[in-house]
């Protein structure tokens, strides 16, 4: 007699269909370890190098005064624990191992709290030493000891290097940052030294808002007056990965449940299949509790090991495009000993819902009379008709669909697998938009020409131009909170010929003080139609408005407020304009930037969310296209499972086609056809599913302030097709070559 | 023999007889001889930020530290006479046109002009005499800026809040029509229905009539430069009176950088700076004739009359006493020219050796707004009081900061007492209780936390948070400034 089913895991494992199931817990266990590194990493970033680095909680920048006149206002503030000054100097020359930067910004620190983390090498101990960005060190190949020039200070020695949350890192800044002590510089002593900004740390993070309302009340007269805070800097470092990081995280958990849901369908396909063998051992005298745990046992401990491999291995493949998108954000990564803790829990769940899902349609097929189970082990259903049953592929179509609830189970986690896809080439194509086409941020104009508001009729009658109007655009804090960066945009006339976010809920601006805010605001700052908003302008300045209208906006992470231009000139006569210039149909680009250029313009494309950070998007990209992959293998495992099922299944009328002449590409026709009909409607589904239910969920989970489009073109849509044919083609092949193996006369006979 | 259990108890008590006389040596911290603590003393509890994140929570209360300076320690013998001292209510119509808050950003003279919790002024004094009320002194010494703008409003509100009965602070239209209104652009000023903290209704709280308790207790007027002078700086002119009563209030400073000048700012100055300011950004007021600017007679008048103490002339300057055993002398130090800062005038002088002269055998207190030492001329009074044997205490208001110091040039020299003020933090009174010892004569001081209500609690919430009060300039002073007990 055999012994108890569960302390045979490995002996399951030798056999094809162990390895197969196997196999699928290592396909689900990669794409949950790469996705919980991704997400993991991601959304837990700053917070981790915020800590690390003792990011301060309130940063105060302001025009150049001395540290005495500041420090008599910050001191005075309640709920204090530190301070400390900073004197930023742009545009510094640097040079370090053979390359050079103009565009810099030499932050000159004094004594106190630093606010940055030393990653590599040691903080400053006095004059003579640098510390530089990881992001700038990374791209100069850097090292601690090395010797920078620093402008007129001549060569200091490389002591260290650190991450700043900040901001984000060199090269998704322009500026990228060193930092030398304020020792030794000739610059005034002691209260009177320059500063221009300060770095304050409070005792009760949560009474922030307190502080910084008295920060305000003391800033009078305290130039290009910006207050940032922890939360803020979040909001700007995030800014900077913002949707895409967003989306990242959002996928992560749609496809640990496509994996929880596939590994339950496979458990139960098994256990489904070995209905026989249980109804042998019940009738055998097991029980159906020893039954079940047997079961459930068996299947954990045979998933326990392509579960950990799967999960270790995803995390090892993430790591790296991860940890260069930390790198470019200032931010952290987990330590390995975080990780592991970390995959602890998936891996845990996984082998629990392996048991689970094993041990529980035991515990009900057990609970049938043996002669039963025994007399409906291989029981085969009415025929039906089916499309061209007569030929070979429909011949697996017919096979395939025999068990309608087997053939339900397939194409349920088939379509699941299949619909990730879809939204992974939703994913990249809207990234792809993000990066160089404007109309993916609601933008309906392809340039903009640095020329003062008045001359926007001018452009207006340049040939190909369809309309032109001047725009306005200002970076300012709210007013009551002093925490949520707003980016103010205003046309002169109808904004949404320009710009038209869709309207959630109110309507457009009409009149000077109205604005319509995007829903990523509103969330923010509690605003609804008829609620005020108040903004800081970057000059120090207030502008209100009264919400009339809130838009699902993309850019800027939903913070945005269209306005008139009337408020926001009265408010700071001194902002800034461009001319947005929207093409005609079939206009020549090229003529149109050569006039504007004649005009003395500028023409600017009117970029995406990511402007020219490139590289940025190329790692994002790779972290999807990585992901995707991922599933790729899944979709193929899912389809060899099913065909695997069906030839067990249906051995003895394989073999009768076998003894009856069929060759080996004869019946890669059959299993095709049984792959197809489970595939087909999966794609049917994945289809609907993508674009009903997992695209909405995922746009709602990212970014609940826009309406993304996460819809994939023709085009990717028929790649899909193609990578479905071919993976059941493939599934179709090995399975055909596996039963090619076997003896056709042992087939016949366990009939 | 002694009886079973006896050795423990007679042990105990030894030890405590031990611990007694050792505090009694050591002369550090002592508790009042006399009267228990009433619920607002500090002696039993007081508001603190232990935690130091800008949130006032009810800590432990203080215990005196015996102040041996001119006289050393003597067991007390009897309580002669106790006193309360309030000072610096600056009650204001926070709504008024004619409040300078726009100027507060220019710095001095007109420096903390604004305050996040000045809509509470009526309340805060209102719970500040219900507390003074519960000590049931003997008199209470207001000691001046009773008021903020030398309004008429302010000033009948102010003394019907110290006489008790309904309040009604609001003035102008119904409703608060201020600086605080959430719809104010400026973020110099706190806005409690937007700002942290948020208070939504706050404002409406601050307008809503209200009871009064009331002293109930002899009180004495002190003149503040707040109760004679606008903003406590300038005489009245008729454009600033036109500006009080009218219906424009300025809401932001002309495009200028200038300081205002330090001292001294006459009619001609205020105007041209007023003709400038209204040329700037204004806001439409509800007028009210009650705002009318009080000139320094009508102040004193005003407060004569409520107070039904401080005998005659142009002058505030009168005494009176307490008991058998002491008697006090007020001085009016307001510079009628304008000015914050205190002028003792030749014939004060004169008055005080007069008045010290008529005194008997009893001790002697003086009291004015501005601190004699800081005033001009105040160290010809000072040496006048020097001479005195029998002058025990000087007290005043005027710097918002708590602080005791001694002074002894000849003789056995007195105390010099200067009190906090209710407008800010910390927002208390101080009592002061005169006790005959065996060698001489003791001043139990402690302060007084207002009583506790919504409205007062609140107040004393924001004075604290205000970045611009007496948290970060230390007006609550050092602890021996506070409780004490003062030899002499």
């Amino acid at each position: 007699m055999r012994g108890p089913l569960g302390l045979r895991p490995l002996a399951g494992l030798r056999s094809a269909r162990g390895a197969t199931a196997a196999l699928g817990v290592f396909a689900a266990a990669l794409m949950v370890g790469t996705a919980a590194t991704v997400g993991v990493s991601l959304s837990t970033g700053f917070d981790r190098a915020a800590e690390r680095a003792d990011l301060p909680d309130l940063v105060v920048r302001f025009h150049e005064r001395t540290r005495g006149d500041v420090d008599r206002r910050i001191a005075a503030l309640p709920n204090l624990e530190a301070r400390s000054y900073r004197l930023e100097v742009n545009d510094v020359p640097i040079r370090a191992r053979g390359q050079s930067r103009r565009r810099t910004a030499v932050e000159v620190v004094g004594r106190g709290r630093r606010g940055y983390a030393v990653v590599s090498g040691t903080d400053l101990r006095g004059p003579g030493e640098v510390l530089m960005e990881r992001g700038l060190a990374r791209a100069w190949e850097a090292r601690v000891g090395d010797r920078v020039r620093v402008g007129r200070l001549g060569a200091l020695r490389l002591a260290g290097i650190v991450v700043a949350p900040d901001d984000v890192a060199y090269p998704l800044i322009s500026r990228p940052r060193v930092w030398i002590s304020n020792t030794g510089l000739g610059l005034p002593p002691g209260d009177r030294a320059p500063v221009n900004s300060a770095l304050v740390w409070v005792r009760d993070r949560s009474r922030l808002d307190a502080t910084l309302v008295q920060a305000r009340a003391v800033g009078f007269g305290l130039r290009d007056l910006r207050y940032a805070t922890r939360n803020g800097l979040r909001v700007l470092v995030d800014r900077a990965a913002g949707i895409v990081i967003a989306l990242l995280v959002a996928f992560s958990l749609v496809a640990a449940g496509a994996a929880c849901l596939m590994l339950g369908a496979s458990a139960r396909a098994d256990v489904e299949s070995r209905l026989t063998e249980i109804g042998v051992m019940r009738a055998s005298g097991f029980s159906r509790r020893g039954l079940a745990s047997g079961f459930a046992v068996r299947a954990a401990l045979a998933a326990a090991g392509p579960a950990g491999l799967g999960l270790c291995l995803g995390a090892l493949i993430a790591h790296s495009p991860a940890g260069r998108l930390l790198d470019v954000l200032s931010e952290l990564p987990p330590s390995p000993r975080t990780l592991a803790g970390l995959l602890l829990v998936p891996f845990t769940g996984m082998v629990g819902l392996v048991a689970i899902t094993a041990g529980w349609p035991a515990w009900r097929a057990a609970s049938r009379p043996p002669a039963e189970l025994l007399r409906g082990g291989d029981l085969a259903p009415r025929p039906r008709r089916v499309p061209w049953s007569g030929t070979a592929a429909g011949l697996g179509v017919r096979i395939a669909t025999a068990r309608p609830v087997r053939w339900l189970a397939t194409v349920t986690v088939l379509a699941s697998a299949l619909a990730v896809l879809i939204l992974m080439l939703g994913l990249s194509s809207f990234l792809s938009g993000l990066q160089d086409d404007p109309g993916s941020l609601g933008r309906r104009y392809q340039l903009t020409a640095s020329l003062p508001a008045e001359r926007a009729p001018e452009v207006a009658r340049i040939p190909g131009v369809e309309a032109a109007q001047a725009r306005y655009e200002d970076e300012g804090f709210d007013s009551f909170e002093l925490g949520e960066p707003v980016k103010l945009i205003a046309f002169r006339g109808d904004h949404t010929e320009f710009e038209s976010a869709p309207l959630k809920s109110g309507r457009r601006i009409r009149g000077r003080a109205e604005a319509e805010v995007g829903l990523g605001l509103a969330d923010a700052l509690g605003l609804r139609v008829g609620s005020r908003l108040a903004v800081q302008l970057s000059a120090g300045r207030e502008a209100r408005f009264r919400v009339v209208g809130i838009v699902r906006a993309i850019d800027n992470d939903g913070r945005v407020a269209y306005v008139h231009p009337a408020r926001l000139l009265l408010a700071d006569p001194g902002i800034a304009s461009t001319v947005a210039v929207r093409l005609a149909a079939g206009a020549d680009r090229d003529a149109v930037e050569r006039r504007l250029e004649e005009l003395g313009a500028r023409p600017r494309s009117a970029a995406g969310i990511a402007g020219g950070n490139g590289r940025f998007l190329g790692i994002l990209a790779g972290l999807l296209r990585l992901v995707a992959g991922v599933n790729a293998l899944v979709c193929f495992y899912a389809l060899l499972q099913a065909l695997g099922v069906v030839a067990r299944e249906r051995r003895s009328t394989l073999a009768v086609l076998r003894a009856g002449g069929a060759s080996r590409r004869m019946l890669g026709v059959v299993l095709a056809g049984a792959s197809a009909a489970a595939a087909v409607p999966a794609l049917l589904v994945a289809l609907a599913v993508e674009r009903y239910l997992l695209g909405p969920l995922v746009a709602r989970l990212a970014a609940g302030y826009a309406s993304l489009p996460l819809r994939p073109g023709a085009a990717q849509l028929a790649l899909v097709a193609s990578v479905v044919g071919l993976l059941c083609a493939a599934a179709a092949a090995l399975t055909a070559r596996a039963i090619a193996r076997r003896v056709v006369a042992a087939d016949l006979r366990e009939r | 023999m002694t009886a079973p259990g006896a050795r423990p108890l007679c042990l105990l008590l030894v030890a405590a007889a031990a611990i007694a006389v050792v505090l009694a040596v050591r002369g550090t911290d002592a508790a009042p001889n006399t009267r228990s603590a009433p619920s607002s003393s500090t002696l039993a509890a007081t508001w603190t930020d232990e935690d130091g994140n800008g949130v006032l929570e009810r800590g432990p209360g203080e215990r005196m530290v015996a102040r041996t300076d001119l006289a050393p320690r003597s067991a007390p013998e009897r309580t002669l006479a106790l006193l309360a001292q309030i000072t610096d209510a600056h009650m204001r119509d926070e709504e008024s046109p004619a409040r300078p808050t726009v100027l507060d950003r220019l710095g001095g003279p007109f420096s903390s002009t604004f305050r996040p919790q000045e809509a509470l002024t009526p309340q805060t004094l209102a719970q500040a005499a219900a507390a003074v009320r519960r000590l049931r002194p003997d008199a209470v010494l207001e000691t001046g800026d009773l008021v903020d703008n030398a309004q008429e409003n302010e000033m009948r509100t102010a003394l019907s809040v110290l006489r008790g009965g309904r309040i009604d602070p609001d003035s102008g239209a119904p409703g608060y029509e201020g600086p605080q209104s959430s719809s104010n652009p400026d973020p110099l000023f706190y806005r409690p229905a937007v700002d942290a903290p948020r208070h939504p209704g706050l404002l409406a709280l601050a307008e809503r009539a209200f009871r009064s308790p009331g002293l109930a207790a002899p009180w004495y007027p002190v003149l503040g430069n707040h109760d004679a002078l606008v903003a406590g700086e300038v005489p009245r002119t008729p454009a600033l009176e036109r500006l009080a009563v009218g219906s424009r209030a300025p809401v932001r400073l002309p495009e200028h950088s200038g300081e205002l000048p330090r001292r001294g700012i006459g009619p001609r100055v205020v105007d041209a700076e007023l003709k400038r300011t209204l040329a700037g950004r204004t806001r439409r007021v509800a007028p009210d004739p009650g705002r009318r600017l009080l000139s320094p007679g009508e102040a004193i008048r005003r407060l004569r009359a409520a107070s039904g103490h401080g005998a005659g002339g142009e002058r505030l300057d009168y005494g009176f006493d307490v008991g058998k055993h002491l008697r006090v002398l007020v001085l009016d130090l307001v510079d009628r020219r304008g000015g914050s800062d205190g002028v003792v005038t030749g014939s004060e002088v004169a008055w005080l050796r007069r008045a010290l002269a008529r005194a008997g055998q009893r001790y002697v207190m003086v009291v004015s707004h501005q601190p004699l030492q800081s005033s001009e001329n105040g160290e010809l009074a000072l040496r006048v009081l020097d001479r005195d044997p029998r002058v025990v205490a000087v007290l005043a208001g005027h710097t918002h900061r708590n602080q005791i110091r001694a002074r002894r040039r000849s003789g056995p020299g007195y105390w010099l007492i200067n009190t906090s003020s209710l407008a800010d933090y910390p927002q208390q009174t101080r009592a002061i209780r005169l006790v005959q010892t065996r060698g001489g004569v003791l001043l139990e001081t402690w302060m007084v936390d207002t009583a506790s209500g919504e409205a007062a609690d609140t107040a004393r919430n924001l004075a604290y948070l205000d970045a611009q009060g007496g948290r970060p300039q230390g007006f609550a002073g050092r602890r021996i400034d506070r409780n004490a007990l003062l030899y002499r």
